[in-house]
């Protein structure tokens, strides 16, 4: 992907300016998302999830009548995007493990939002996770940008530029 | 093996199937240096020693796990009722790891390595129930049923690879027919492990009836799963041709009739188990409302909540409703944060969901002087700053 | 993550025998890497995975406790012959207890993760990086110094193999198949093998291989399968170079 271009992700209008060379990847997590990797999906993943409309799930549901995932609702406010996310990914990574950091109000797009920290374990490969998310509402629909990798090396390495991405990101 | 049907296999620490095998303990049988739990066993032939080899490999992993409960206290008392109910001298064969997971799960290796998953735990009632679980585990292992299903899975893998090469039609039903005996072979020792935790309970003095009950409980949670999302309940979605363990239904019959016939036995245990539950029950109950399972979770609650709603309960209650935000959800979830309060919560936590709730029924004042109440008891909260700002600015 | 991926390619490798023609082994090194050319070079192998078993008619793995001992002895030896042979000092990773007990088994949790993923990005097709396609760098962050400071070693070994020996039965099963017409793979013997620089945490080598061979329950065998695991092992600067990537 081109560094210091503006990209639009997720057929959407968010447009984000990466300075690194992610790569994107082929498979979406949902219809409205888009997912990113600089060395694999399991070191660094960064999603983008745009225009996420009521009653939408933010991943796409493999077991929709045994596992159903929580559904967006416009009315949300920010501690209940969060909850919404938190839950959502306990039921697709199949972990107890998950905690949510921290919460603050912050801004996506120039909008009003919240951005959060998250760490979380999986039991298949046992590795300590950091996550880092920023979300707003806009119009009624949802955005979202999640960054997840190891806690040994590899959040560290690309945080500050997963942060600038989130701060420059145009809705 | 298992005990329950479960899909939700707790990771690649499991390599191999990991096998139960069962106990045939008659009270007052002595213990032959021949059953895996004497002291000094070693496994008898090349098959059983490459087993417990992969099994130890999978306990060194399990031993490191983040999802291993290290509590002392928990593990103490877990480990003893199994003592309790296999006796002082069989239970020292078996390692007892309790794992977090949200899951109805309790299994055991044929090396001693039992786990035990939170999710069995949050709903199993009593000390009887607990019992009865590990009994019926422990009954896998002394019966070295899991080598025994080895041996039966290779003999019949062997002849469905030899009825491959027949005509397409009669090789296909036959290796189906080969296929369905398998399971049919490893439900029938899942039989066997449930007569066993029969007759383990009574000889630990528990009630027998409480292992029934447990599926019972189970099709009940089933049920309220099924009826809060208007579709049918999957409790009968198991015992198949092609299932390990025997439907539910069944097992909940046949372990009653069990009960009635067995010795009549009394200590259920309902105030030990409790007590040792305590400190566990928030988390478990947190696991458990972030499944996204209303039904299941409103039952559990309800259940637990048979000797009176203590403030706990009430809390859990109001963020079971708050996070499902339905139609009235948050009027119901302030009306039981504000319940809680009143028995006298002192979580700064039931302060947050009813300002939460509150101001998303559109009570903006009165949500924004919880918040503040929150933050006050709270002050390094990690979503203080996100709080703050909601209750109007700190 | 890997809820987008099907399955960790190591998995498959596993399960899996690769069919006769497919490429079945493929390594990658630092571009220009090279060991010191002279002083000591010491290297700390980490507990290798070692699996051994038998593979019955009907495909089953039966692991076998005495084949898996007798493997990992030998390839202990083996290991530590072949590293003589390049003037690398071979020293086990000691049993850890305690914190530093965790760092370890985290360390090794996410040596798994990244092999992981270049076996599935790089080495093997179907989920390529186009930025990964003319470069090798992958790292274990430098937190691996203390890995270092604890076993006085410069480098880390990795060692996986998983060997399931076709039975007299499966073999059988294989002839009969091949009259019918019918393709049956007769044992699975799978490994790879990673070299970390443990004062910066870089990979500096790996080699994955799908079909190895040497029968690692003897010596011969062993020594086989080592040289295999070890191909295109980092040479010492100044030594004669094989072709690398």
């Amino acid at each position: 992907m081109a560094r210091e271009q503006p990209i639009t992700v997720a057929k959407s209008s968010l447009t984000v300016k990466p300075t690194n060379d992610w790569n994107r990847w082929s498979r979406r997590p949902s219809k409205k998302g888009e997912l990113w990797t600089l060395d694999g999906l399991n070191l660094n993943e960064l999603t983008f999830f745009a225009g996420v409309v009521s009653g939408e799930a933010l991943y796409k549901e493999r077991n929709k009548k045994d596992k159903p995932l929580p559904k967006f609702d416009p009315k949300m406010l920010a501690p209940d995007i969060v909850q919404m996310f938190e839950a959502s990914n306990r039921i697709i990574l199949e972990t107890s493990l998950f905690e949510i950091d921290s919460v603050e109000p912050a801004k996506l797009g120039g909008h009003d939002g919240v951005h959060f920290t998250y760490h979380y374990t999986i039991q298949a490969d046992e590795v300590r996770r950091k996550g880092d998310a920023r979300a707003a509402i806009v119009d009624g629909k949802l955005y979202l940008i999640n960054f997840v990798a190891p806690a040994i090396h590899y959040y560290d390495a690309s945080i500050a530029e997963v942060r600038a991405i989130m701060d420059n990101a145009s809705i | 093996m298992t005990f329950a049907s479960c899909r939700h296999v707790a990771g690649a620490v499991l390599g191999v199937m990991a096998l139960l095998t069962g106990t045939v303990a008659q009270a007052g049988q002595a213990v032959e240096a021949a059953v895996p739990s004497a002291i000094g066993y070693q496994p008898r032939d090349a098959d059983e020693r490459g087993l417990w080899m992969e099994m130890e490999e999978a306990e060194r992993e399990l031993r490191n796990s983040n999802f291993v409960v290290h509590d002392p206290a928990l593990n103490a008392y877990v480990k003893g009722v199994l003592c309790r109910t296999v006796g002082e001298m069989r239970c020292s064969a078996a390692r007892i790891y309790i794992v977090r997971t949200p899951y109805f799960n309790a299994s055991m290796a044929p090396n001693g390595m039992m786990q035990v998953w939170t999710g069995l735990l949050l709903r199993t009632r009593n000390e009887a129930q607990l019992a009865a679980v590990l009994g019926h585990e422990f009954g896998h292992f002394e019966k070295r049923h899991s080598l025994r299903l080895f041996r039966e899975v290779r003999s019949k893998t062997d002849a469905m690879a030899w009825l491959s090469f027949l005509p397409y039609g009669v090789g296909l039903l036959a290796q189906l027919g080969t296929l369905g005996s398998i399971f049919s072979f490893s439900r029938d020792m899942e039989r066997e492990a449930d007569v066993e935790s029969i007759a383990y309970l009574t000889s630990g003095g528990y009630t027998p009836g409480q292992a029934s009950a447990i599926w019972a409980q189970l099709r009940d949670e089933q049920d309220a799963t099924a009826a809060e999302r208007k579709v049918r309940s999957r409790k009968d979605k198991n015992g198949g041709f092609f299932a390990s363990h025997p439907n539910s239904g069944e097992r909940m019959l046949y372990l009653a009739a069990l009960a009635s016939s067995a010795t009549a036995a009394t200590r259920t245990g309902d105030a030990e188990y409790r007590d040792a539950m305590a400190l566990w029950w928030a988390p478990l109950i947190d696991d458990q409302i972030k499944l996204n399972d209303f039904g299941a979770t409103e039952f559990l609650l309800g259940r637990l909540a048979g000797s009176g709603w203590t403030s706990e309960l009430l809390y859990a209650r109001g963020e079971l409703y708050r996070t499902r935000g339905g139609d009235g959800d948050f009027a119901k979830a302030a009306g039981f944060y504000r319940d809680a309060i009143a028995l006298g919560s002192t979580l700064p936590e039931a302060r947050r969901g009813l300002g939460l709730a509150l101001l998303r029924t559109g009570a903006i004042e009165q949500g924004r002087t919880m918040l503040k109440d929150y933050v006050k008891l709270k002050p390094d909260a990690g979503d203080r700053a996100m709080m703050a700002m909601l209750a109007g600015g700190i | 993550m890997l809820r987008v991926l099907a399955t960790p390619l190591l998995a498959a490798l596993v399960m899996f025998a690769a069919p006769a023609h497919a490429q079945a082994e493929k390594s990658a090194s630092k571009s220009g890497f090279s060991l010191p050319a002279t002083g000591p070079v010491k290297i700390v192998v980490f507990r290798p995975d070692v699996h051994v078993g038998e593979q019955s008619t009907g495909g089953l793995n039966e692991p076998n406790a005495d084949w898996t001992a007798e493997a990992r002895k030998q390839i202990g030896i083996a290991l530590e012959k072949a590293q003589k042979s390049k003037s690398n000092d071979l020293v086990l990773m000691p049993e850890l207890e305690g914190e530093q007990g965790v760092l370890l088994a985290d360390y090794r949790s996410l040596f798994k993760t990244v092999t992981n993923a270049v076996l599935v990005h790089k080495l093997f097709p179907g989920n390529r990086l186009p930025t990964k396609k003319e470069t090798f760098n992958w790292t274990l962050g430098s937190g691996t110094s203390q890995l270092a400071q604890i076993s006085g070693g410069d480098y880390g070994l990795f060692i996986y193999t998983y060997d399931s020996y076709g039975s007299a039965g499966r073999k059988a099963a294989q002839l009969v198949g091949a009259m019918f017409g019918v393709g049956i793979s007769s044992g699975v013997h799978t490994g790879y093998a990673g070299l970390v620089d443990l004062k910066t945490g870089e990979l500096v080598w790996i080699n994955a291989d799908a079909q190895m061979g040497g029968d690692v329950r003897d010596a011969v065998g062993a020594d086989k399968r080592v040289s295999q695991l070890l191909e295109d092992f980092p040479t010492r600067a100044g030594t004669a170079v094989t072709a690398a990537q």
